[in-house]
């Protein structure tokens, strides 16, 4: 397996109303093969979901090094937006196309051209083939978020950051979307960075951390 | 451009399953209310200042020539002046005033006696004449309708003429006694400054009131529209310096400069009613960027660069102006074509019928389409509604990706 991320004593800082930065990510170091899974976990506010901004290049760091396909990480340079795909915890599908022309967006924007086996693949994968001419408004909350997913994966990404993709979701629509997740990302070797508070779902990656105080570590406490 | 930021475009004004948002349809009716409003008062504005022009070539000839004294042996001019080129017809003719007095009534009318063998080749006499039977002047007097009404005076009927020549002859203690002259005919050009107040007598009968010997006053001539600086040119290169010629557009120009002030000063303030459906665009579309501030990050966070955020809401704006300015134009279609009917159940509801009508001297309310004019309304409009969509625009790709993100 060859190294996709490699993350070498990341810093990152915030400034505050009182003027003094508060250390939001403190020397973080680690890597990720092709391939692998790997979950952060963390208490709310820890920066699990700053961690992930920063990796894809949407949020600007202070000290470290950042290495994707060996390759630096440069804040806001598209070429990690087309590599890198996000599932966020509110699904943000836009509510005038609908569902196939949500999913087809990001690879229009990155100029990719999709082909329409991979699609009928992904969306059979989600099981969403029944909502791809339907209005994104008539969804329950956890088709929504697979499409959201499918959306991800047409890009074909080699890394997916999701940040808590089950927040919105009850338990049990949750558990069958992550299971779908989990299923879909193995069967196209997608490696994928899940920030997600549910133990349970933790385990199923290759890799767990935890985020605390800025630091990173691989036990729970 | 990208083709997602085409069809995104579209899709936020026209989202599927819906005939477009309010926010579309207020954008598209603003602008097509100024560009409808503009194009309607532009065409009538137009339309009477065609009819103004036609008017005043049908009362005074397309060219007249002119001396500041009476012209003399005028027939070798008039020669001269009919064997010009692109000359269709020429009359001489003389002006001045004169005391009228029929009974108790007096007026002081302006008069003019013209060729009666020629006259008719110049001005369309025929068009003028309220008799049928009588289409060309012939020995006696024609009326304008106002003095007809101040004089009480119908055809057939005699009225008295006291010259200057006869007021000149009081101050020698000479008692000249006035013409009798018959009235031919009463003639109603639809030009107001002319039928309000003017005789039309033939030549002779004139030169001799006036005392003039045979001279004349100048000559009017008849030249297609297209020639007439042409024959201008050519005559003034001919004339001796006392004699001149003048255009009809010379002769009126201060009218028509303020005919023009006029249409400038319509087209200017009416211009603020795109501006204030370009701001209603422009707060729309602001509205529209707050609103969307995720799906903008998000998008940006695919890897949609800040240039094509601009073209997705610049686009936005041109689409609404294009849609506008195409209602808009079939709007003023439809309300140019119908807009005697609507003016006549306008005024039916307001003043007097013809009121209107007879203030105007117009049967018909006039339109004229000017291209240029519906040229300028349109690349107005969209410079305007451009503009306006590039305030929203840029908005939108100034917001930060994390900004959106983040509030999730």
């Amino acid at each position: 397996m060859s190294e996709l991320l490699s993350v070498q004593h990341l810093t990152k800082s915030f400034q505050t109303s009182s003027q003094q930065p508060v250390c939001i990510l403190n020397d973080i170091s680690f890597s990720l093969q092709a391939g692998e899974s790997m979950a952060v976990c963390g208490e709310s506010g820890s920066g699990k979901s700053t961690l992930l901004f920063v990796l894809g290049g949407l949020l600007p760091l202070d000290k470290g090094h950042i290495f994707f396909q060996q390759q630096p990480i440069v804040y806001n340079h598209l070429v990690a937006s087309s590599e890198i795909g996000y599932v966020f915890q509110h699904y943000q599908l836009i509510e005038e196309l609908n569902v196939e022309e949500n999913i087809y967006l990001p690879s229009r924007i990155q100029q990719k051209t999709v082909d329409r086996h991979f699609f009928n693949k992904i969306v059979d994968l989600l099981k969403i083939a029944s909502l791809l001419q339907r209005q994104t408004t008539h969804l329950s909350g956890g088709e929504c978020q697979r499409i959201a997913i499918a959306r991800t994966l047409l890009t074909q990404p080699k890394l997916i950051l999701a940040d808590e993709p089950t927040g919105s979701l009850d338990e049990a629509t949750g558990m069958r979307v992550m299971d779908l997740f989990f299923y879909v990302c193995q069967t196209l070797g997608t490696s994928f960075i899940l920030v997600t508070h549910n133990a349970v779902f933790a385990e199923k990656t290759n890799k767990v951390f935890y985020l605390k105080r800025g630091k990173m570590s691989d036990e729970k406490d | 451009m990208q083709s997602w930021v085409v069809a995104l475009a579209f899709k936020y004004l026209f989202p599927k399953g819906r005939w477009g948002t309010f926010f579309t349809w207020v954008s598209i009716v603003g602008v097509s209310a100024g560009v409808a409003l503009l194009t309607v008062v532009l065409s009538i504005m137009n339309g009477f200042d065609k009819n103004i022009a036609e008017k005043l070539v049908q009362v005074n000839g397309s060219v007249k020539v002119l001396s500041n004294q009476p012209i003399r042996d005028y027939k070798g001019w008039l020669k001269m002046i009919q064997e010009t080129s692109h000359v269709d017809a020429v009359t001489p003719f003389i002006h001045g005033v004169a005391l009228v007095q029929k009974g108790n009534h007096v007026a002081f009318p302006k008069c003019l006696g013209v060729d009666p063998a020629s006259a008719h080749h110049v001005f369309p006499l025929d068009k003028f004449s309220t008799q049928k039977d009588c289409v060309q002047l012939k020995k006696d007097a024609w009326v304008s309708p106002q003095i007809a009404r101040d004089l009480n005076l119908a055809v057939g009927e005699t009225f008295d003429l006291y010259s200057p020549l006869s007021l000149e002859s009081i101050k020698n203690d000479e008692i000249i006694l006035p013409q009798e002259v018959c009235v031919e005919n009463i003639f109603q050009t639809g030009w107001g400054e002319v039928d309000r107040d003017t005789v039309i007598f033939p030549l002779e009968y004139l030169q001799e009131a006036y005392g003039l010997e045979g001279c004349i006053h100048g000559f009017s001539l008849k030249v297609d529209k297209e020639h007439i600086e042409e024959v201008c040119k050519a005559l003034n290169a001919q004339l001796p310096t006392k004699l001149r010629s003048y255009a009809w557009y010379e002769l009126n120009e201060d009218f028509l400069y303020v005919l023009k002030m006029e249409k400038s000063m319509c087209f200017f303030v009416l211009l603020f009613v795109i501006a204030i459906a370009a701001f209603s665009m422009s707060s729309g579309l602001t509205f529209s960027v707050v609103r969307k501030q995720r799906e903008i990050s998000l998008l940006r966070s695919w890897g949609a660069s800040r240039k094509a955020i601009v073209q997705l809401f610049c686009l936005q704006s041109v689409i609404l102006s294009f849609l506008g300015v195409c209602m808009g134009l079939g709007v003023a279609g439809i309300l140019l074509y119908y807009r005697n009917e609507i003016v006549h159940v306008l005024t039916g509801w307001f003043i007097p019928k013809n009121a209107l009508w007879n203030f105007y001297n117009v049967e018909k309310l006039p339109m004229a389409f000017s291209g240029t004019d519906v040229g300028a309304t349109v690349v107005l409009t969209f410079v305007i509604t451009f503009f306006a969509g590039l305030l929203p625009a840029f908005k939108a790709a100034k917001i930060p990706v994390m900004k959106g993100l983040r509030r999730e």
